[in-house]
């Protein structure tokens, strides 16, 4: 038997197995986008057939990474920047689990940027949610990554001179097999992609808007929004490359003008993940490597005595 | 002293160098000889001077000695580099035919000898084969059956195909053949060969190879001198069971996906060198906070910053001890030799484990680069034992849940040690943070939990101050005045230097120490002695600023930080001076 048997459990699960015994006084602002995500997320759960104990959530630093405190599972609340590093390895030690990162864009996109790119390339098979708020919220309201050109704070009172992130452009540019973008105030949207990102087999990346009203009033709420899936406005074909960074890049500079563009904007499910690369060239076991300690009639010591033969 | 013989191959970076000395290395392993190698990379003058040395006896070798026998040159630079370790008698071989070794000048008191290298390769079979060329030679003037040499060509070439084998053998017999033939020297050396087995790696390998022995299935880093032999060495090895090794993007990643894989139930590592290290100090805080088990591997070389990337340091003790914001407890284990490294290493998966922390083991390029002989059974598997500590599985859960069956991943058992579990497991799922957390592993600031978790943690090292040895390891005489300590692969030189300063009537205790956190309490020896000295590989002295600290003394300091490592006979004269630095003091 398993060691992990929470893996595979088939029973039905229900969305409250994923709030938390005692749910700490939830620290997000009133309005806060953050709710939005957890909310999503609960409900994406049961959809995706997955209990707490065989899903792990990782987090980096920003309001985003309270979302283990109100989200029961595995919980790794990491330090800045670097959730996906330790959620992509233990997807790896651990294939069955299911494997979560969120954070914010700063943590993910400025000090995370190239944990990112490279998570991305490598294609896990993961879910990686931003919490998208422009702003940096946590360190009360200085500029983040994805804050338009211009953008006036108390780090930039100027105003920045920086072009904004694209998220969506950089996902696809680096490989990420599954790049949507959602907002907090569309939640049927919302638990759909997330579900969706759950379920890809390969990086999937969510841009999630989450206002700020508190720190970034002139993002007003993302309202209204389009849904690029739902519009006759926007025609194309999300498993086309091309067409999908055509309208990434649309999206991109509309948010900018007031236009909110949410929906998925490209689907690959032909590219293997990682894992499956690494399985078909004998590199990665198929039974999970963290199953193996639980294997009693497994002898470790002995795997060295084979290894001495070749310093002879 | 042993009977020993001091042999290199030098050149440009790019000739070979390196595999065509691990040839001869192991023919001599082979033979049933000791071996002890090291290599010289360039610095001193421009280009890529880069050599292999072997020193090789019937007994055991320990270190380098500042001495050469045979030295085959391939360029002039090489004999240059190595004027000071040649004397009278010394053999050098090199290609006269070559029109960058015409000016070749050898001193009147060593032997020069003369052979076509490139030409005898051509005939037989190609100019690629000079090197093997000027090993047959060798055998010749060493005295070493040149039989011994054809399974290592075999072994280095074999995948190539026979005909590649055989053009080798005849290439090697036609060096040693055109030796005989033009020189009649004696040069005073037969090498012995005995009927015992050995085994041949490096310290790098020996972390690696003690890794999986260890139960490692996860390694993840960044490709760094002198530390890219760990990674080389489990890649394709640990897949063998069942394991995975990653190169990541940064040593950023490379520590935090130990980290993940860690929390998922891998025995994980990572291993670097100082440049990596200051990038991995980042996360030391969060292993130790969220109570994870990690070995940390630095493979030290010179720094600051760059630094010589090829040159010997023992430069980053402080930055293990003392690393990373805030109080992270850890523990700190320095091998001292290569057959040390893969013990050592065993034993820091077993620490990190039991105790939950990150255990960094601090190697340094001398035991990376250095292939070493050993019996095999200094690698008997049986002796290797997995102590994987608290971890629980979903039988037991219920015992570490609160009224609430909830998992308490921060527990304050009254050993500091609290129970562990991982994605998967029923009943188990929690949360931790690197912020301070409750039992519970959310986050707090009350004043009654931090206290207790802080005290919770530092009680583990506590903890495992009682339960576990930290010895030392001693040599010499034990009733000795003089006391030497040193960490690291110093350990060597100063043994072999131990028996030099013996014939010249000074007796010294030495104490070897594996351990330098939580380390052997030394004061008592230190007491007993008339004087200490503690000798390391660095500018400031950084094991000895911890003893004294210790001791509340001050002890004598044998510091090097040229970028080279103690020989033995350089040491030996160190002591020498320390001791009668003293004297003059006293008197």
């Amino acid at each position: 038997m398993s060691a992990f048997s929470a893996i595979g459990d088939e029973r039905e699960v229900d969305r409250d197995e994923f709030t938390p015994g005692i749910e700490p006084q939830a620290t997000w602002c009133p309005g806060c986008g953050d709710f939005g995500v957890l909310k999503a997320l609960k409900q994406a759960m049961p959809e995706v057939g997955r209990n707490p104990d065989e899903v792990a959530l990782f987090t980096g630093i920003g309001c985003s990474g309270k979302l283990n405190s109100y989200f029961n599972s595995y919980g790794f609340h990491t330090i800045h920047g670097r959730s996906l590093p330790v959620a992509r390895a233990a997807k790896l030690a651990n294939p069955d689990v299911e494997v979560i990162a969120a954070g914010g864009d700063g943590d993910g996109y400025g000090i995370g940027g190239n944990h990112f790119m490279h998570t991305a390339r490598e294609n896990h098979d993961m879910t990686y949610i931003v919490f998208n708020n422009e702003i940096f919220g946590l360190t009360k309201g200085q500029t983040s990554p994805t804050s338009p050109k211009g953008h006036k704070s108390k780090t930039q009172p100027s105003g920045s001179a920086k072009s904004p992130i694209r998220p969506l452009s950089l996902a696809l540019t680096s490989g990420a097999t599954y790049v949507a973008r959602t907002a907090a105030v569309n939640p049927n949207q919302a638990k759909e992609i997330i579900a969706e990102a759950i379920e890809h087999d390969g990086f999937a990346h969510v841009d999630f808007l989450t206002q700020c009203p508190t720190w970034n009033k002139d993002a007003k709420h993302y309202v209204p929004y389009t849904d690029i899936q739902q519009s006759d406005d926007h025609d194309f074909d999300t498993s086309n490359r091309e067409e999908a960074q055509q309208m990434m890049f649309e999206t991109e500079n509309k948010l900018y003008e007031g236009e909110v563009l949410t929906g998925r904007y490209y689907v690959d499910d032909e590219s293997p993940s990682y894992q499956e690369e690494k399985q078909a060239t004998g590199e990665m076991p198929e039974e999970p490597l963290a199953e193996r300690y639980f294997d009693e009639d497994y002898e470790w010591e002995r795997t060295a005595d084979s290894l001495l033969e070749h310093h002879k | 002293m042993p009977e020993d013989l001091n042999w290199a191959i030098g050149g440009e970076a790019g000739d070979g160098i390196n595999s065509t000395g691990k040839i001869f290395a192991q023919a001599l392993s082979r033979a049933g000889r000791h071996v002890f190698t090291s290599k010289d990379f360039a610095s001193r003058i421009r280009g890529g001077y880069t050599a292999y040395k072997v020193r090789t006896a019937v007994d055991r070798v320990e270190s380098v000695v500042d001495r050469l026998d045979v030295l085959i040159a391939l360029t002039e630079r090489t004999i240059d580099e190595n004027m000071n370790e040649l004397h009278e008698g010394s053999v050098i071989i090199y290609d006269g035919e070559r029109t960058t070794m015409q000016n070749v000048e050898i001193p009147e008191e060593m032997i020069g000898l003369e052979v076509p290298l490139k030409r005898l390769a051509e005939e037989a079979g190609g100019a690629i084969m000079a090197n093997v060329v000027a090993l047959g030679a060798a055998c010749e003037v060493t005295g070493f059956p040149i039989e011994n040499l054809d399974e290592s060509l075999e072994k280095r070439f074999g995948d190539k195909g026979e005909a590649i084998v055989e053009n080798n053998k005849k290439a090697a017999r036609a060096g040693q053949e055109f030796v005989q033939a033009e020189y009649d020297h004696d040069y005073g050396y037969s090498l012995e060969t005995t009927d015992n087995d050995y085994v041949l790696l490096n310290g790098d390998e020996a972390i690696g190879m003690g890794a999986i022995a260890a139960g490692c299935r996860f390694y993840s880093g960044y490709p760094i001198t002198p530390a890219t032999d760990v990674m080389e060495y489990m890649t394709g090895r640990v897949d063998q069971f069942g394991g995975k090794v990653v190169q990541a993007e940064d040593e950023l990643a490379a520590i935090n996906m130990a980290l993940g894989a860690a929390r998922a139930g891998a025995r994980a590592m990572t291993a670097t060198s100082g440049p990596g290290i200051d990038l991995m100090t980042e996360t030391f805080g969060l292993v130790a906070t969220t109570e994870t088990p990690l070995v940390i591997c630095d493979v030290m070389r010179s720094g600051p910053s760059t630094g010589m990337p090829t040159k010997q340091e023992q430069g980053d003790l402080n930055m293990a001890l003392y690393g990373g914001h805030g109080e992270i407890p850890r523990f700190v284990v320095t091998p001292t030799n290569i057959s040390e490294c893969f013990w050592k290493t065993v034993e820091a998966f077993n620490l990190a484990e039991k105790y939950q922390t990150p255990v960094f083991l601090v190697s340094d390029l001398a035991l990376a680069v250095t292939e070493q002989t050993f019996a095999p059974e200094t690698f008997d598997m049986d002796e290797v034992e997995i102590e994987r500590g608290k971890v629980v599985d979903e039988d037991d859960i219920d015992s570490w849940q609160n009224e609430k069956e909830q998992f308490q991943p921060h527990f304050p058992a009254a050993d500091g040690v609290s129970p562990r579990t991982f994605p998967g497991t029923s009943g188990g799922a929690h949360m931790t943070t690197g912020l301070e957390h409750d039992a519970l592993g959310r986050r707090t600031e009350d004043t009654e939990v931090r206290e207790d978790q802080v005290e919770k943690r530092e009680r583990k090292v506590e903890t495992a101050r009682e339960r576990e040895d930290w010895d030392y390891r001693e040599f010499g005489d034990p009733d000795a005045d003089t006391l030497v300590v040193s960490w690291g692969s110093n350990e060597g030189a100063m043994r072999e230097g131990l028996e030099m300063l013996a014939e010249d009537g000074l007796d010294v205790r030495f104490i070897s120490v594996p351990y330098i956190f939580p380390r052997p309490d030394l004061s008592e020896e230190i007491e007993a002695a008339e004087q200490t000295i503690v000798v390391e590989c660095n500018a400031t002295g950084q094991f000895a600023d911890v003893i004294e600290h210790d001791v509340l003394e001050r002890v004598d300091r044998v510091n090097k930080y040229d970028g080279v490592r103690f020989k033995a006979d350089e040491l030996a004269e160190e002591i020498k001076d320390a001791v009668a630095e003293e004297t003059e003091v006293s008197a």
